[in-house]
């Protein structure tokens, strides 16, 4: 009796996994499919092509917007980590004055919505000249409350006298946050570079307001433009492939680095 | 100490960028930019017609170059504008965007210069002047070229079922629906619609449905006038009745119809409401034996006089930060003057906003070889563009609302509908 | 020589702070008060700024379609927060107990949380397709007749929800586990020997424990919530009569679209108190001190 409870359970929790798993599935069948079987497509295609994708490729600069998701995305994260670690390090470590006024002004901002703040952004932009250019994609983003108040959380967990012991050494202070705290802050810091990462590639509505070249184009902004303008001609496989194009960077580092994503969302859920 | 420094070169590399980019060259007197479209075709007239200014004229040289890429031209155009990049002469702006930035005070008064008002006398009739002269008085843009909007038609069908000729009016145009209207598979669901417009909430669709209809309908009258909006009136509600009726009977089809297969080419539907672009795609895929032709569009059963339409007019401006405006005007002369404008014809099968262009014997011998296009030529005489307002893309906008509530879902009457649209376009005019 | 060291020891932390200074000045406290001067005018970018006083206060009070949007997004809100705890909830429940492959099932609930929004919804919007997505064609399948998922005006911000949960409460369940794990074994074991059942079990102790959970996961999906933007942006352009115009969606459409910058700055300003005020409601109900 408990050995088909226990069964029923499992068939129960699988068909709830593949709720999940079965779309992403059918989105990647759907890519290399004829494009007229995709209207009554469930398991398998007859044939496999790649013609969505040849398509793609010929309609919109795809790999070029690969990169610069790829620049953008990676000059964030270093930044964010680099300021994050600076910023954390001199509210958690050192005493000056404004130390505390600096930190609730941070966690201020944290409560801010963007909405207020989207459209002065965008002026400054373009006060600036940057529009178009990567400045107006990174920039703004280099620094990260929720960055620095976890590297401030983490960074008081590290012993002073290790901090004191490096000063003796003759090491600086910049030394001393990246070659005594960064070794010693290995979660913290995959947990927030997984998390900053992927937020900032996943980021699709500044690119929209900020970039107009489509050789500057993120990922996800490419294939948004791509789904709701007219270029796909209403193709439903090309629209499809470049979904797939766009998941598949994410989705293999996932595959990879699965026990870092879940754990760096779960400690940001701790640090609340 | 060195820290000291390299931090200190870490906040200066940051500040760095914000030093003002951008300071161009003072490039010499006689060097313009010329902004065509990416169009294959146009860019062949640009190049031809500039290969030639050049060699004319060695101390003004012109070099084209299509537009680059992006959303969209109004996106690219926005952004130089913004950015102080614009070319001297751009060739593709619709009529509808100049008054944003004839207010903005980007554009040249084509007015001011020498020889223009003459020129454009001789080219365009007192009512394309009016059109585009902006709200302050002065003119911005030159008309170029218009690609009207008409009812395409399948000659055989329309013989098929008894009629004479296309429809003509609304009621005409019931009763031919009623009849082609067709079950062909037996599935219960209607698979063949007398004609077929995108069932699309975006600002520019009205273009190919409520606005040439409006316009046929109320003989040219404006949307908007100033801070007004003035098409609270019987057309624009006939014409909202019309298009809900055709939509309440499955005359036209509220789904989306497949995107591969050309559905008028494929008689799926009977008529659409289109524009010359079509006659090249139709007769390279039409199949044998299939015939087509063009007619103005249906209006009200009590309709008297001229039929109007939309012609998507693209017109020509020149930008403020051009050095040498005059020498930019002569430049354009040649692009519209009558040797370019039946270049343009023969290149890119568009029509010049030329008046008396289908009298004119000069281009007779291009509509010899070209009949559809004659009858696009003939309606280029009661051809409008759009009213001069800096918000014209709202106001489309807001209409298209009200198309979606009251011709798409019935849930609104015409005069409702078109009320509520007009007292939103007021709104928009808040002083 | 030692006057080098102490002042330079001084300024060393306002060194290290002054990337935040310099970028809270520029991207935080100038946009808010620049924010605020710019609902008193009129600007387009591309002509100088109009001054206009208050006349942006007023259309935004006659604007229907704002107020619509919000309520729009109050609507996927309403929807989209209660259906995510229960399902990641229940979840983690299971997931809880001691089962084979949990990191197998764990790994596929959270898949879609890690994915683009946008590859989300264009997926979405095949499997909503009116004639030929895959629901109806299940639906026909079994003899019921088609639903207008994204067509029909009444449901089109439900799908957008569900579609929302679906991406989301991958996450959700890891944070609700993470709180189930904190409530003591002992807890339940006392009740099991007073002989409570699995609901008295879970009513009486796990949700008073993981209270603070449930808190933080409505402030973040709330939070979440009011950001919708690309969802119907890609899925629906906001219709089918403007049923599915989010806040942000109006918002981005008049400053972006229309460019008009003053009044956009109006409405986001306008939308943020709203967001706070929400936000103080939920602490206000929902998080009980311990």
């Amino acid at each position: 009796m408990k050995k088909i409870k226990s069964i029923l359970f499992y068939l129960a929790l699988t068909v709830c996994a593949v709720i999940f798993v079965y779309p992403f599935y059918w989105m990647v069948i759907a890519s290399i499919a004829p494009e007229n079987e995709i209207g009554s497509l469930t398991i398998m295609p007859t044939s496999l092509t790649l013609s969505s994708y040849a398509q793609m490729v010929d309609k919109i600069p795809i790999g070029g917007a690969f990169i610069n998701s790829l620049i953008v995305a990676s000059s964030i994260t270093i930044g964010v980590l680099i300021f994050g670690s600076m910023i954390g390090y001199a509210l958690s470590k050192l005493v000056f004055k404004g130390r505390d006024l600096i930190f609730y002004i941070i966690i201020f901002t944290m409560t801010l919505p963007f909405q207020i703040t989207l459209i002065p952004q965008y002026i400054i932009m373009v006060k600036f000249g940057w529009i178009d250019t990567y400045w107006a994609l990174i920039v703004p983003y280099l620094i990260n409350a929720l960055s620095i108040i976890m590297f401030r959380q983490y960074f008081k967990s590290i012993p002073d006298s290790l901090i004191d012991a490096a000063r003796l050494d003759g090491c600086n202070e910049l030394q001393i946050i990246f070659k005594i705290l960064w070794p010693n802050s290995m979660p913290a810091i995959i947990t927030i570079g997984i998390i900053t990462f992927m937020a900032s590639w996943n980021e699709v509505l500044w690119p929209l307001i900020v970039i107009r070249d489509e050789s500057l184009m993120t990922m996800p902004q490419l294939v948004t433009l791509f789904a709701v303008g007219g270029r796909a001609e209403s193709q439903l496989g090309v629209k499809l492939a470049s979904a797939v194009m766009l998941a598949l960077p994410i989705v293999l580092a996932y595959v990879f680095f699965q026990k870092y994503f879940i754990q760096s969302m779960a400690s940001t859920g701790i640090k609340e | 100490m060195s820290r000291f420094f390299i931090n200190i070169a870490l906040l200066i590399l940051i500040w760095l960028p914000l030093q003002s980019c951008n300071s161009n060259n003072k490039s010499s007197d006689t060097k313009l930019i010329y902004w065509c479209s990416n169009n294959s075709y146009e860019i062949q007239f640009a190049k031809q017609l500039t290969e030639k200014w050049n060699k004319n004229n060695p101390n003004v040289s012109v070099k084209y170059q299509p537009v680059p890429e992006g959303r969209s031209s109004e996106e690219i155009i926005l952004a130089a504008v913004v950015g102080k990049t614009t070319p001297d002469i751009y060739s593709n702006m619709w009529q509808g965007d100049v008054e944003a930035y004839a207010q903005a005070k980007v554009l040249v008064a084509l007015d001011t210069l020498k020889g223009f008002i003459d020129f454009l006398n001789e080219r365009c009739d007192s009512e394309v002047i009016e059109e585009i002269r902006s709200l302050d008085g002065h003119i911005y843009q030159i008309p170029w070229k218009i690609n009207p909007i008409m009812l395409i038609y399948n000659e055989k069908i329309m013989s098929d079922l008894g009629s004479s000729g296309p429809p003509q009016t609304y009621s005409d145009f019931f009763a031919a629906s009623a009849k082609f209207q067709k079950d062909v598979n037996g599935d219960g669901y209607i698979d063949r619609w007398f004609g077929y417009s995108e069932v699309l909430v975006t600002w520019w669709q009205r273009f190919f449905d409520f606005y040439p209809l409006y316009l046929a309908a109320s003989g040219g009258a404006p949307l908007v006038k100033g801070d007004k909006a003035v098409f609270n009136n019987e057309y624009a509600i006939d014409v909202f009745k019309f298009l809900r009726m055709l939509y309440k009977k499955n005359y036209f089809s509220r789904e989306q119809l497949s995107a591969r297969q050309d559905v008028f080419l494929a008689e799926v539907i009977a008529t659409r409401f289109t524009g010359p672009w079509e006659i090249a795609h139709a007769d390279k895929f039409k199949p044998k034996g299939f015939e087509y032709n063009f007619s103005s569009m249906p209006v009200p059963d009590d309709h008297k006089g001229p039929i109007y339409t939309y012609g998507d007019p693209k017109n020509i401006v020149i930008f403020k930060t051009c050095k040498n405006p005059q020498a930019a005007w002569e430049y354009v002369k040649t692009l519209i003057d009558r040797n370019g404008d039946l270049k343009l014809l023969e290149f890119t099968n568009q029509l010049p906003r030329r008046k008396n262009i289908n009298t004119d014997v000069f281009f007779s011998g291009y509509f010899n070889k070209n009949p559809k296009m004659k009858i696009f030529a003939d309606q280029s005489k009661y051809v409008r563009g759009t009213d001069a307002s800096p918000v014209l893309k709202e106001v489309f906008d807001l209409i298209s609302q009200e198309y979606e509530a009251c011709v798409i879902y019935g849930t609104k009457s015409p005069e409702q509908a078109i009320k509520d649209a007009s007292d939103a376009v007021n709104l928009l005019f808040l002083k | 020589m030692l006057l080098k060291v102490i002042t330079r020891k001084k300024i060393l932390p306002y060194l290290l702070v002054s990337p935040y200074i310099v970028h809270f000045l520029l991207f935080v406290a100038f946009p808010v008060v620049f924010s605020i001067v710019l609902t008193f005018h009129k600007w387009n970018i591309i002509s100088p700024m109009e001054y206009t006083g208050f006349n942006n206060y007023i259309r935004l009070f006659n604007d229907k379609t704002f107020f619509r949007s919000i309520g729009n997004t109050l609507m996927f809100l309403v929807i989209h927060i209660p259906l995510q705890i229960i399902v990641a909830l229940f979840l983690a429940e299971i997931l809880n107990q001691k089962i084979k492959l949990r990191g197998v099932f764990r790994g596929a609930f959270f898949l879609p949380v890690i994915v683009s929004g946008v590859v989300v919804t264009i997926l979405w919007q095949q499997l909503y397709g009116f004639d030929t997505g895959l629901f109806n064609r299940l639906l026909t399948g079994v003899g019921l007749s088609k639903v207008g998922w994204l067509t029909d005006p009444g449901i089109a911000m439900v799908s957008i929800a569900v579609m929302a949960t679906w991406k989301n409460v991958g996450l959700y369940i890891i944070l609700f586990l993470v709180g189930l794990q904190t409530v003591p074994a002992q807890y339940y074991e006392a009740a099991d020997l007073e002989g409570a059942n699995h609901w008295q079990k879970f009513f009486r102790i796990t949700l008073p424990m993981i209270n603070p959970t449930i808190f933080m996961v409505v402030i973040l999906s709330t939070i979440g919530g009011f950001s919708l933007f690309i969802e119907p942006y890609i899925m629906t352009g906001g219709g089918p009569l403007n049923s599915t115009v989010s806040a942000v969606l109006y918002i981005y459409k008049q400053g972006f679209f229309y460019y008009h910058m003053g009044y956009a700055a109006t409405l986001g300003l306008f939308f943020a108190f709203i967001i706070l005020a929400v936000v103080m409601i939920q602490k206000k109900f929902i998080e009980k001190d311990h």
